[in-house]
């Protein structure tokens, strides 16, 4: 009984942002959501669902704009990628939003910093949001699927980007002695002539740091935006560990890839036609065509053979939604 | 001074010009301060005040064209001219330049970037005017690296916001073929190995259209694809005399350089003719090969749409009465314009040589290769980014302190070795 967690998430004290504007670009209606699918229960307007199938029919979605302004769709972006708890030490990209004080929960369904991500989830009548939480939850973390945003699996494609690399950020707020790191970590290169930081890598999950003497850091290499997190913590517990001060501060995801196939071959020349003012295709250059989308404002790069890497996205659902605005488009020029 | 400039201690008019070790003074004869010194004054403010501005704040900047802007524009001219283009190109890639250099970030670009710029712009001005003009041949002119070029011409095509057209394959078969020097006899071609260009031309342009149709253009560089589809015209008009020259040796005769993936389009061309063959009658007895089949590419050619029609399947065409026996053959999983592997080629005929051999997928050479490694599904990721993180993992990648100074002293080892690199 997946809708279960999400009554779970909503907080009684927080009262949801005002704005309505909390939907994709791409009205709800479009979505068919498949009932078997856990994940698109998010669509579904939450405070009243009462069963899993995905019955549109008593909601009211005229207030949906047709377009989200530039400054709705950041509120939007605000809310969470990290579908689980927010960390109180993060609190400072959520300061965006109206939020009551924050409190360090464990287990993610209680948090109420998820108020930003959630609200993206009850995006049908934010007005009238009528939180009602529910007892803490005692499911142990591993058996809850991991809320990915509103793009249902197979909005119409069936087909769902795989998540390649996240690079985010976090400034640990306290100068380094990198020589030092270099030095006390095995982990770590350091080669001031060649680059001015220190190169940390770690294993679980398998990514890469850049750490600054500022206290600056950049994780990449993971696959999850949960995953970018932990590793970025465990990289500032051993920087702490090495006797600084390090903090976990302004933790942002700064881009995300995502790569999916097709399975059919794209007539690239005639995408570049029809598409002039998005797509460069050069075949001198590069052997893919470079499209980018306005909204959202991710680059695709499309290849011969039906692959399609999405990047430039600060949040999962861009992914999805450039995915599922492409793919129409690539359709029209399956044919030979 | 005529001009109403007044001395700015007391005001007078009285303002005289005079000129202290070559310097051009503006003095007041007055109270002699003197009010300018030099006479590089250019905002129009300043030159109310004769007070004298730096040039990089001066108006003089967005006036005038600078040294290296002048450079530029006669490179783009000069350039124009080697490369013979019609008068009216000249202007246009001029004003191009001059479009490009109101942007700072050009402006301040290194004279690397701002050469390789001249290129661009007159890559851009042939490309809107279907003017066959590849990035290779722009970047031997210019002594310019492909990287650095393309990085600047994409920069340009953004910031400029141009709308530039693909290159135009066939203008690129024509002049590309009228450079191969096959087309008199000379002591390095032999009578046998030399060619009307008419027909070279027009073969040539034929198998082009048909690489193009059977996805073996989309995404490569365009001149390999011409060179391979060059030799073979050229071969095929001749077969018995030229089928023993090789595609380098081909490249050498008409000295033009052989691009390094000619020789693996020339493959996949020729496997292409290979499955036409397949549809023609009487091919099918021949039991032809890459070889053999030099010989008949007239023939093919001739019937190419034809025969393209009947070798190939998109995934999504409907297979017609013909085929609808081999269909129910090869199972599930077709039709959906999957291509792992060629099917049907000539496995599935049931009569030998009888019925042509069914129809394979027509696909990238991309797409018909075998994956190289199977794509991992990833695990399901229960990943929250908050759980706890252990003492003992995190400790594992810290040294001892006698790891510490067992570095410490190699460190320094290595050190003292390389700061004596010659021991006696």
């Amino acid at each position: 009984m997946l809708f279960l967690h999400f009554k779970i998430y909503f907080p009684d004290d927080l009262a949801p942002p005002r704005s309505p504007l909390l939907s994709p670009i791409v009205p709800y209606d479009v979505y068919i959501p498949n009932s078997s699918n856990p994940e698109t229960m998010f669509n579904s307007q939450l405070e009243e669902v009462t069963e899993t199938s995905g019955n549109f029919s008593s909601v009211d979605l005229s207030f949906l704009p047709d377009e989200l302004t530039q400054e709705n769709k950041e509120q939007t972006v605000i809310r969470s990628k990290h579908e689980t708890e927010e960390n109180c030490k993060t609190k400072s990209w959520q300061s965006r939003l109206p939020l009551p004080s924050q409190q360090d929960v464990d287990l993610a369904l209680n948090s109420s910093g998820g108020s930003n991500s959630h609200s993206h989830l009850h995006p049908g009548d934010a007005d009238s949001a009528q939180p009602s939480p529910e007892k803490p939850h005692s499911l142990p973390l591993a058996s809850i699927t991991p809320m990915t945003p509103v793009t249902p699996v197979s909005g119409c494609s069936g087909i769902v980007p795989q998540l390649q690399n996240i690079v985010s950020t976090v400034n640990l707020a306290c100068k380094l002695d990198l020589k030092k790191i270099a030095l006390h970590a095995k982990n770590a290169e350091y080669n001031p002539k060649r680059f001015a930081a220190v190169i940390m890598r770690i294993r679980e999950p398998r990514t890469t740091a850049l750490i600054f003497s500022s206290g600056k850091m950049v994780c990449t290499g993971a696959r999850s935006e949960e995953q970018s997190r932990l590793a970025a913590r465990k990289y500032a517990r051993v920087v702490q560990k090495l006797g600084f001060p390090a903090r976990f501060l302004d933790f942002k995801i700064q881009n995300m890839v995502g790569s999916c196939d097709v399975r059919f071959p794209i007539r690239l020349e005639g995408l570049v036609l029809s598409h002039q003012q998005f797509s460069s295709y050069e075949p001198e250059l590069f052997p893919g065509l470079i499209y980018r989308m306005v909204k959202p404002r991710i680059v695709l790069l499309i290849f011969v053979s039906g692959k399609v890497v999405l990047t430039g996205a600060k949040e999962r659902s861009e992914i999805y939604e450039a995915f599922e605005n492409i793919y129409p488009i690539l359709k029209g020029f399956k044919k030979t | 001074m005529p001009g109403g400039g007044r001395c700015p201690d007391c005001g007078s008019t009285e303002l005289v010009e005079d000129s202290h070790y070559s310097q051009n003074q503006l003095v007041c004869s007055d109270c002699g301060c003197v009010v300018t010194e030099g006479v590089l004054t250019t905002t129009f403010t300043d030159e109310g005040n004769l007070r004298e501005v730096t040039y990089s704040r001066s108006t003089g900047e967005n006036e005038q064209v600078s040294r290296s802007q002048q450079r530029g524009l006669c490179r783009v001219r000069d350039l124009c001219r080697v490369l013979q283009l019609p008068p009216t190109f000249e202007d246009t890639a001029v004003a191009y330049y001059q479009q490009a250099y109101q942007h700072s970030g050009i402006r301040a670009a290194r004279l690397q970037k701002k050469e390789v710029l001249v290129g661009c712009c007159v890559l851009i001005t042939c490309r809107q005017r279907n003017w066959p003009l590849t990035m290779g041949t722009i970047c031997t002119l210019l002594y310019a690296d492909l990287d650095v070029f393309s990085g600047t011409y994409l920069q340009m095509v953004k910031l400029l916001g141009l709308d530039v057209p693909s290159l135009c394959l066939v203008d690129l078969v024509k002049t590309y073929c009228s450079s191969f020097k096959l087309f008199e006899a000379s002591p390095s071609v032999p009578a046998k190995y030399v060619e009307d260009k008419e027909k070279m031309l027009s073969r040539t342009l034929q198998l082009v259209e048909l690489a193009d149709e059977t996805w073996l253009v989309t995404g490569r560089h365009p001149l390999p694809v011409i060179t391979a589809a060059t030799f073979l015209a050229w071969q095929s008009l001749r077969p018995s005399d030229r089928l023993t020259c090789s595609l380098a040796r081909f490249c050498k005769l008409a000295s033009v350089d052989l691009p390094y993936p000619a020789s693996s389009r020339l493959q996949e061309l020729l496997a292409v003719l290979l499955r036409l063959a397949e549809q023609l009658a009487w091919l099918q007895v021949l039991k032809l090969d890459k070889r053999s089949v030099v010989a008949h590419v007239g023939d093919l050619l001739q019937h190419r749409h034809m025969l393209v029609r009947k070798a190939f399947r998109d995934g999504t065409a409907e297979p017609d009465a013909l085929d609808a026996r081999e269909k129910e053959l090869q199972g599930p999983g077709q039709g959906q314009g999957w291509g792992k592997e060629d099917r049907g080629n000539g496995s599935v005929d049931l009569s030998a040589g009888k019925r042509p051999a069914s129809p394979t997928l027509l696909l990238p050479p991309c797409m018909l290769k075998p994956p190289k490694r199977i794509c991992p599904t990833p695990p399901v990721c229960t990943v929250t980014g908050d759980e706890n993180i252990s003492d003992s993992e995190i400790e594992q990648y810290l040294r001892s302190p006698q790891e510490i100074r067992d570095f410490q002293r190699a460190q320094a080892a290595r050190q003292a070795a390389t700061s004596v690199p010659n021991p006696p």
